[in-house]
């Protein structure tokens, strides 16, 4: 079956097979194999992707169900300031949950660029991360809030 | 899998077609967050998909008279930000907050909670005790019927292959009425800590009870009113020998229904925290006001 959808900004029009999930539609077939597959069971948010401006799960969305959505993956994410403060924080180890942490922060920052302790953890409880236990990325989530509220050194 | 079509309708009437046409060689799909797991494990293996996601006309709350409707396919994010269920709601709010992550927020529905029929199911423990009732539609025309007679076994409901769950309804609770809703534990825990409850309350000056009714998740095969702790506390005054005596009730009658299995003891203990703390809640918001801590 043939679906239209827009991701990164560019308009697709492609022929999917039925069992296709969102995640096998983006790696192999438009191969932006930067949304990662953990557990595939919605489970560890490595595969996380925003679609149509919420986050959501590409292992739990049948690619025939993203027909005229709007998908952002990691390699649409222009903003410089999250993932210079995910460097910068040392909020990267082995770096398998890295693009979905920064999606998840992306949709965060997008509505609130003032969050709270509470509402960076809360936005990331979709995300498993096995190496850095999670507060080294509170901090680059906090930094890059910060950075978009102006004061570089705050 | 051995899919061979998925359907997209825009309107229920195609739904409906579809599923007249497709019956048990087609699954209904709504955020899919039950039903992609269920399709790659092999526990159900149908040839055509159904996607409801894309139908409006099943999304979203309306106030009609005294009732609150509210769309199959509101998902649970919508649910926990809908400005129209007022703050004696709260007890719908937080279990739809207490939804697994972000993400399943922002796909989960709550008729695919309802209809995917797990004892773990967290939006139907407060539409339980809400006493809410559901319209199933299918090409033959409606029925309605109680969200309390709808499970029939774990993972079993009444739905019939040709129907799909259009709305849920219950009356908008009043003054001196509030619904509360405790879940144990954190998200990503076990599955045995799942316990919850939702208590909805209808109390009078005096703190005599006037209704009172109470559902649980995760102490059965699927989530279910409590009716012996009801049947005693409705009429009562609440003070703490009231409360006492239906916690000790509440404690056996779990530990009987659940007797056997290794969880029971467990469980039939935990549940009485459980309920309190929604009962707490609940009462809270009848008297109008006041914040409960976690
Ligand atoms: C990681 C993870 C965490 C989760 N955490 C929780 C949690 O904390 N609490 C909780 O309660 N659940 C949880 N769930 C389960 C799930 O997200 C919910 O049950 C959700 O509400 C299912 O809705 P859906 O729209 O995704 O359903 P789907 O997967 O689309 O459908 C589920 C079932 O219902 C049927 N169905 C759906 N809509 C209708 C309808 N309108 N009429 C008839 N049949 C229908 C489908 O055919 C299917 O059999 C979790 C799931 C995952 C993967
Ligand atoms: S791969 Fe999708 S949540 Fe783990
Ligand atoms: S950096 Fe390794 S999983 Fe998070």
């Amino acid at each position: 079956m043939k679906i239209e959808l827009n991701v990164n900004g560019k308009d697709y029009s492609i022929e999917i097979e039925e069992h296709l999930r969102l995640i096998d539609l983006l790696r192999d077939k438009l191969n932006l194999t930067g949304t990662k597959e953990g557990c595939g069971e919605g489970e560890c948010g490595a595969c996380t992707v925003i679609m149509d401006g919420r986050i959501v799960n590409s292992c739990l969305v049948m690619a025939f169900q993203a027909h005229k959505s709007k998908i952002i993956t990691i390699e649409g994410v222009e903003d410089e300031d999250i993932k210079n403060a995910f460097i910068e924080e040392g909020a990267v180890q082995c770096g398998f949950c890295t693009p979905g942490m920064i999606l998840a922060a992306k949709s965060l920052l997008d509505k609130n660029e003032n969050p709270s302790e509470q509402d960076i953890r809360e936005a990331i409880s979709g995300n498993l991360c096995r190496c850095t236990g999670y507060n080294k990325i509170v901090s680059a989530i906090k930094k890059a809030a910060e950075i978009k509220r102006g004061g570089r050194n705050v | 899998m051995n899919l061979k079509a998925c359907y997209r309708p825009l309107t229920l009437k195609e739904a409906l077609d579809y599923l007249e046409e497709y019956k048990d060689k087609s699954k209904i799909i709504a955020g899919g967050t039950d039903l992609i797991i269920k399709l790659r494990k092999g526990n159900i293996n149908p040839q055509v998909l159904i996607d409801i996601s894309f139908i409006n006309e099943l999304k979203g709350v309306l106030e009609v008279g005294e009732y609150m409707e509210i769309g199959c396919g509101t998902t649970f994010y919508d649910l926990a930000s809908c400005i129209l269920l007022n703050e004696r709601l709260k007890g719908l709010k937080d279990a739809a907050r207490s939804v697994g992550s972000p993400q399943i927020r922002n796909r989960g529905t709550i008729g695919g909670n309802i209809c995917n029929a797990s004892p773990a199911a967290d939006s139907v423990v407060p539409l339980l005790a809400l006493d809410s009732i559901l319209t199933l539609e299918s090409k033959k025309g409606k029925r309605k019927i109680y969200l309390k007679d709808f499970f029939k076994d774990k993972g079993k409901t009444d739905i019939r292959d040709d129907e799909i769950l259009t709305t849920i309804k219950f009356k908008t609770p009043t003054k001196n009425q509030g619904l509360g809703f405790y879940k144990l534990g954190l998200r990503k825990s076990l599955a045995i800590s799942r316990i919850s409850f939702s208590v909805f309350l209808e109390i009078d000056d005096i703190n005599r009870i006037e209704i009172i009714r109470v559902a649980s998740g995760s102490v059965g095969k699927f989530p279910m009113r409590e009716y012996k702790i009801e049947n005693y506390l409705t009429g009562r005054i609440l003070d703490e020998d009231t409360l006492n005596t239906a916690l000790e009730i509440l404690e056996k009658d779990i530990y009987e229904r659940l007797n056997g299995r290794n969880t029971a003891r467990f469980k039939s203990i935990a549940a009485k925290g459980v309920f309190k703390k929604a009962l707490l809640k609940a009462l809270c918001l009848a008297k109008g006001g006041g914040k409960i801590e976690d």
